[in-house]
């Protein structure tokens, strides 16, 4: 009798318990999720923070909207559009901080940007250097990649945000 | 013989019943011990009391970094110049108020027979409007000579005062820059000045209008 007890009760209580553990479970995807997504929000606005107070040019590329600007602390200096390659693999570059880690002159102005091995940028999307084949380019208008070519200096940072 | 049977069947089955007990709590000591193991109630209720207070603490700080951001911010009239494409912007934060074709500098290099040289270029940077002049007049200077082949007149010599060339408006930068109106319209749009930045007259009037002393100024 008594051992028939204990083993109900304990089955009542691993009942309660697991009726419990789907909404905690979830809860805890849901709050994970969450606090991800805070970190990315945080991580642009510490970037925003720094740049306000610093003495150099920068980019913010919004590659969702294909759009990018050029600033100066808190001041926009330029708008400008951008067209991604089809084969851009996923939504593009991961968002974060980015170093302009090369500038390239071309032949007739066909100049190029490179941020590491995530993207180069450039205004005419068939001069792809060779050493940079595999990279993704991305394509601006010949005056607006002009201007952006030099405003930043090698160094430069860039926001990628989607 | 046949009477003690119950007595060793119940005493076997509670052998057996106790085995078994032990058994399994020994298997759940063991799978606690194991990775894969889910955590338990008591655990997932601390860990989402915890990622809870991690996302009030994030949400917290986001709220108090956006409310820096936005105090930097002002609300204030700029003015951009692009000395590449030759454009010049009047802006108040997101929003263009007005762009114009503009001059900047040509870039020559020009030297005189004593080895003084010039390089007209526009500065880069960023400059404040320091002063604004209605009708301003052009003080020539030594390179103005120096280009056309003429001697250079002493410093204080009234032939270098000269009106009408400069336009209707001028805004001082500094150092003898200044956004001004040229009668050289056919030009704007390329790099003809000598380092100023020079404007149609429709554009600078409106530029100047717009433009207090205490505008920034961002060549780049």
């Amino acid at each position: 009798m008594v051992l028939s007890a204990l083993i109900l009760m304990g089955a009542a209580g691993r009942e309660i318990a697991g009726d419990e553990r789907p909404s905690l479970e979830a809860q805890t995807s849901a709050l994970r999720e969450k606090i991800s997504t805070l970190e990315r929000e945080q991580d642009f606005l510490l970037f925003q923070k720094a740049m306000y107070s610093t003495d150099s040019k920068y980019l913010i590329l919004n590659f969702a909207r294909r759009t990018g600007q050029l600033k100066y602390k808190t001041r926009v200096l330029m708008d400008f559009r951008f067209k991604t390659p089809g084969k851009y693999p996923g939504r593009g570059p991961q968002m974060g901080m980015l170093v302009l880690s090369k500038k390239k002159e071309g032949k007739d102005d066909q100049h190029t940007l490179a941020f590491g091995r995530s993207f180069i940028m450039q205004w005419k999307q068939t001069v792809v250097p060779a050493e940079e084949s595999g990279i993704p380019a991305i394509s601006l208008q010949k005056k607006d990649m002009l201007s952006i070519y030099y405003a930043l200096e090698e160094g430069a940072l860039a926001y990628v945000i989607h | 013989m046949y009477s003690s049977h119950p007595r060793v069947f119940a005493c076997l089955s509670v052998s057996l019943v106790l085995s078994l007990l032990v058994a399994f709590e020994a298997f759940s000591i063991s799978w606690a011990g194991t990775t894969s193991l889910p955590p338990s109630i008591e655990e997932l209720r601390s860990q989402v009391a915890a990622l809870q207070q991690q996302t009030a603490d994030l949400e917290e700080e986001n709220r108090g970094l956006r409310r820096y951001l936005a105090a930097q911010e002002d609300s204030h009239m700029y003015i951009v110049v692009d000395t590449e494409s030759n454009r010049l912007l009047l802006r108040r934060g997101n929003i263009v108020l007005r762009t114009a074709v503009c001059g900047t500098g040509s870039r020559h290099f020009i030297e005189s027979e004593t080895g003084t040289n010039w390089f007209f270029e526009t500065p880069m940077g960023s400059f404040t409007v320091l002063g604004k002049e209605r009708n301003p007049v052009w003080i020539r200077p030594d390179w103005s000579y120096v280009e056309e082949n003429m001697p250079v007149p002493a410093e204080n010599d009234p032939d270098r005062l000269v009106r009408g060339v400069l336009g209707k408006y001028a805004l001082l930068l500094g150092n003898g820059y200044k956004i001004h109106g040229t009668k050289w319209t056919n030009l704007l749009g390329t790099h003809f000045t000598h380092g100023c930045i020079s404007l149609g007259d429709d554009d600078l009037e409106i530029v100047y209008k717009s433009a207090r002393i205490g505008t920034k100024v961002y060549l780049y």
